[in-house]
C-alpha cells in the first residue's frame, strides 16, 4: 500500500459496510472491476464494457453527441434554477429578468450560461447530424436511431422555440408572433394548431404558459426519454459509427 | 494514452511524487474547487435578494389614541396594539400553537384562536388550549412625528410598556 | 487431481472475454477484422469527462463575458422592424419572402423533415457507389436536367439566394464526370448521390440563414452588416 493519505483514506472507505452496499465492486485495479464499475452502474451502462480503440479518435465523432449532451446537462441544471426566480404571467415574466439582471446574486450569469447552452446545443445537435450522415452511419443496422435522432432535433428546436417566448420581451414576443404566423399557412390544421399551442388567437398570457409547461415540462420530458433511447441503441446498434472507411461491408459478397 | 494508463495502482512505499501524482492531485484539487465554487454559486442563486412581502413596521397612529383597555387589531400585520395602564404595547396575532391568526373577543375582553381553541388574555398569557407560550410582545417606538411604529421583526420582554 | 491456474492479466482483448457464435447470415456489425479494444473505464469515461469540463469552461467563459439579449418589455401594438424569429428559423423567414407562405412556411419544412427521415429506408446507395460510378451519358442527362429544371424552379420564384448554391454544387457534380485518377477533380468523383444533395441542403440553408441574420433589415430589405445603420 501507498503511503499517500488519500489512498489510505479510499481503502479504509472501500472497507465500510455502507460504501460496500452502493458500490459492489473494489478498485478499479484489475479489469474485472473496471467492468463492474461500467456495466453495474445505472447510468455508465449505457456504454458496453470496452470499446473499439479507433472509436475514441476525434475524428470519428469529433465529439459532437458529447457536445449535445453537455450543453442538455447545463440546460437543465440553469433551467431548473431559473425557474425558481420566474413566474408565467405577464408583465411579471419580464421583471423577472431585470430581478434577474440586477438584484439575483448570479442571476445574470445562469440566465446567460442557458441563453448560450440552448444555441450551443441546437448548433451541436445539427453538426451531430451532419457528422452522422456524412459517414453513413444512419445506415443498417443504425435506421432507427437516425430517426429518433431526427425527432430529437425537432424537439430540440421546439425547447428552444418555446424558450424563446419566456423573457416576454419585444424579441421574444415578435419572434413567437412571426414563428407561430407560419404554422398559420398549414392547410386544414394550420389554424387550429396555431390556436391550441397559443391558446387562443394572438400571443398572450394564455400562450406565456402554455409555452411556459411545454418548455419546462412536457418537452425536457419527451427529450431525456428519447435521448435515453437514442444512446442506448447506439450502444445495441454496435457502438458509433465512424468514417466510412471504417464502417464494415455492408452487403454480403 | 502518452502515459501507461493500464497502471492505476499507486506506486509501492514512500516513493517521491512522480509527475502523474502531481498532476492527478492537481486535477482532482481543481475539480473539487470548481464544484465547491458552483455550490457557492448556486446556494447564493438561490437566496433573495428583495422580498415582495408586507413591512415589518407600521404606524400604528398616536399614543393618545390608546387609552387603557383600547385594543385595535392591525388584521394586514398580524398584530395587536394594546393600552394598558401607564402605557402602551404591541403584541403579535399569530397563535402560539401552529400559526393561526388570533383575534379579539370584545364580549369576553379575550383574545381566542379560531383553530384549536386557544384562548390569551389581553397581556397575551396563555388563559386555556393547547398554546404552549404567551403571544410575543413586539417593539414599539415613536417616530419625529410623534407616531408609535410597531416592529413586527423584533421581539421585546414581556411587561415592557411602552411610556410617551 | 489438477489444480485450476488463475492467470492475471491487463489485456482487454483476454480479460474479461465475451464469446459469440455467429451464423453466416447475421448482420455486418460482427462480422470484421479483429481490432483493439480498450476498457470503458477510463478509457472513455475519462474522455467523456474532459469534453465535460472543456464545454462548461467554454460556456461559462462566454457568459461571463457576453450578456444575453433582453430588450424592452413585450408590447403587442408595436412591431420592432425587422421582426425577426430565433437564427434556427430565418432561413425559413428568408424562404418566405420569395415563396408563398404555405410552399416556404409548410410544404418545404414539410418535406425537409420526410426527407430526413427516410433517408436510412430509401435503400439507394447502401453499398456507398459513387455518383459517377460507371455512369452512362443516360445518367449524366438525368442529373443536368434535374439541376436545370431546379434551377429554373427557383428562378421563377427571383430566388437568387437558393440560384447560386444550386448552381455551384451542380456544377461541381457535373464536373466530377469522368475525372481521370488522381487529378484534383478524383475526390468529387467519389461523392455519392445522397451526399451530393445533403451538401446541396446545407449550402442552400446554411446561405438563407446568413442572409436572414445579417443582411437583412428594415422592411426585410437588402443591408450590409458593415454599414452603420444596420441591425447588426
Amino acid at each position: 500500500m501507498s503511503a499517500r493519505w488519500e489512498d489510505l483514506l479510499m481503502t479504509r472507505l472501500r472497507e465500510t459496510s455502507v460504501w460496500r452496499s452502493i458500490v459492489r465492486h473494489g478498485a478499479a485495479g484489475t479489469n474485472r472491476n473496471r467492468s463492474l464499475i461500467v456495466f453495474e452502474n445505472l447510468f455508465l451502462h449505457v456504454h458496453p464494457v470496452k470499446v473499439r480503440e479507433r472509436s475514441l479518435r476525434f475524428t470519428h465523432t469529433f465529439w459532437l453527441g458529447g457536445v449535445t449532451v453537455v450543453s442538455m446537462l447545463v440546460l437543465v441544471a440553469t433551467g431548473v434554477l431559473l425557474m425558481f426566480y420566474y413566474h408565467p404571467s405577464v408583465p411579471q415574466a419580464y421583471r423577472d429578468m431585470k430581478e434577474l439582471a440586477f438584484v439575483v446574486d448570479n442571476g445574470v450569469f445562469l440566465r446567460n450560461l442557458h441563453r448560450w447552452s440552448a444555441h450551443l446545443m441546437v448548433f451541436a445537435a445539427m453538426l451531430h447530424m451532419l457528422r452522422v450522415f456524412f459517414h453513413g452511419a444512419y445506415r443498417p443496422p443504425r435506421q432507427f436511431n437516425w430517426v429518433i435522432g431526427v425527432f430529437l432535433l425537432l424537439i430540440t428546436l421546439l425547447l428552444s422555440y418555446t424558450g424563446y417566448l419566456l423573457p416576454w420581451d419585444q424579441l421574444a414576443f415578435w419572434g413567437v408572433s412571426v414563428g407561430t404566423n407560419m404554422a398559420k399557412e398549414a392547410p386544414v390544421v394550420g389554424e387550429k394548431i396555431r390556436f391550441l399551442l397559443l391558446g387562443g388567437n394572438v400571443v398572450s398570457e394564455n400562450a406565456l404558459l402554455r409555452f411556459y409547461v411545454l418548455h419546462c415540462v412536457v418537452l425536457p420530458v419527451a427529450l431525456v426519454l428519447f435521448v435515453s433511447v437514442h444512446i442506448w441503441r447506439v450502444r445495441k446498434d454496435g457502438g458509433v459509427q465512424g468514417p466510412r472507411e471504417d464502417a464494415p461491408p455492408e452487403v454480403n459478397p | 494514452m502518452p502515459d501507461d494508463p493500464e497502471k492505476i495502482s499507486p506506486a509501492e512505499g514512500d516513493a517521491p511524487p512522480n509527475r502523474r501524482d502531481v498532476l492527478t492531485r492537481l486535477g482532482v484539487g481543481a475539480c473539487a474547487v470548481a464544484a465547491a465554487g458552483s455550490g457557492a454559486v448556486t446556494l447564493d442563486f438561490l437566496n433573495p435578494k428583495v422580498l415582495f412581502e408586507p413591512a415589518t413596521k407600521f404606524r400604528a397612529g398616536s399614543p393618545a389614541d390608546f387609552p387603557e383597555g383600547t385594543v385595535r387589531f392591525d388584521h394586514e400585520r398580524k398584530a395587536y396594539v394594546v393600552g394598558a395602564a401607564g402605557g402602551v404595547f404591541a403584541m403579535s396575532a399569530v397563535c402560539t400553537h401552529l400559526g393561526c391568526i388570533t383575534r379579539y373577543v370584545s364580549d369576553e375582553n379575550a383574545i381566542a384562536c379560531p383553530c384549536h381553541g386557544s384562548r390569551f388574555d389581553l397581556e397575551g398569557n396563555v388563559t386555556h388550549g393547547p398554546a404552549p407560550r404567551p403571544l410575543p410582545w413586539l417593539e414599539v417606538t415613536l417616530d419625529a412625528d410623534g407616531n408609535l411604529v410597531v416592529d413586527t421583526s423584533v421581539v421585546i420582554p414581556r411587561g415592557k410598556l411602552f411610556r410617551a | 487431481m489438477s489444480t485450476l491456474k488463475v492467470v492475471e492479466s491487463r489485456d482487454p482483448l483476454v480479460v474479461p472475454r465475451r464469446v459469440a457464435l455467429v451464423r453466416p447470415d447475421t448482420r455486418p456489425t460482427v462480422r470484421r477484422r479483429e481490432e483493439r479494444y480498450v476498457m470503458t473505464f477510463p478509457h472513455l469515461i475519462i474522455r467523456e469527462v474532459i469534453l465535460f469540463q472543456v464545454v462548461l469552461i467554454a460556456l461559462s467563459l462566454v457568459s461571463l463575458f457576453f450578456d444575453a439579449p433582453l430588450e424592452g418589455l413585450a408590447n403587442p401594438l408595436e412591431t420592432p422592424n425587422p421582426a425577426k424569429a430565433p437564427w434556427y428559423f430565418l432561413g425559413l423567414q428568408e424562404l418566405l419572402h420569395y415563396f408563398p407562405p404555405v410552399v416556404a412556411g409548410v410544404l418545404l419544412p414539410g418535406l425537409v423533415v420526410i426527407a430526413l427521415v427516410v433517408i436510412p429506408y430509401a435503400r439507394v446507395n447502401l453499398d456507398a457507389r459513387p455518383l459517377w460510378d460507371g455512369a452512362g451519358r443516360r445518367k449524366a442527362g438525368i442529373v443536368a436536367g434535374s439541376i436545370l429544371a431546379l434551377l429554373a424552379l427557383v428562378s421563377a420564384f427571383r430566388c437568387g439566394p437558393v440560384v447560386v448554391p444550386t448552381l455551384l454544387p451542380g456544377v461541381a457534380m457535373l464536373a466530377a464526370r469522368g475525372a481521370p485518377e488522381g487529378s484534383p477533380r478524383a475526390r468529387l468523383a467519389r461523392v455519392t448521390l445522397p451526399e451530393w444533395i445533403m451538401t446541396w441542403f446545407v449550402v442552400v440553408a446554411g446561405l438563407l440563414t446568413i442572409i436572414g441574420t445579417f443582411f437583412r433589415g428594415p422592411g426585410w430589405s437588402w443591408v450590409w452588416p458593415w454599414l452603420p445603420g444596420s441591425v447588426f
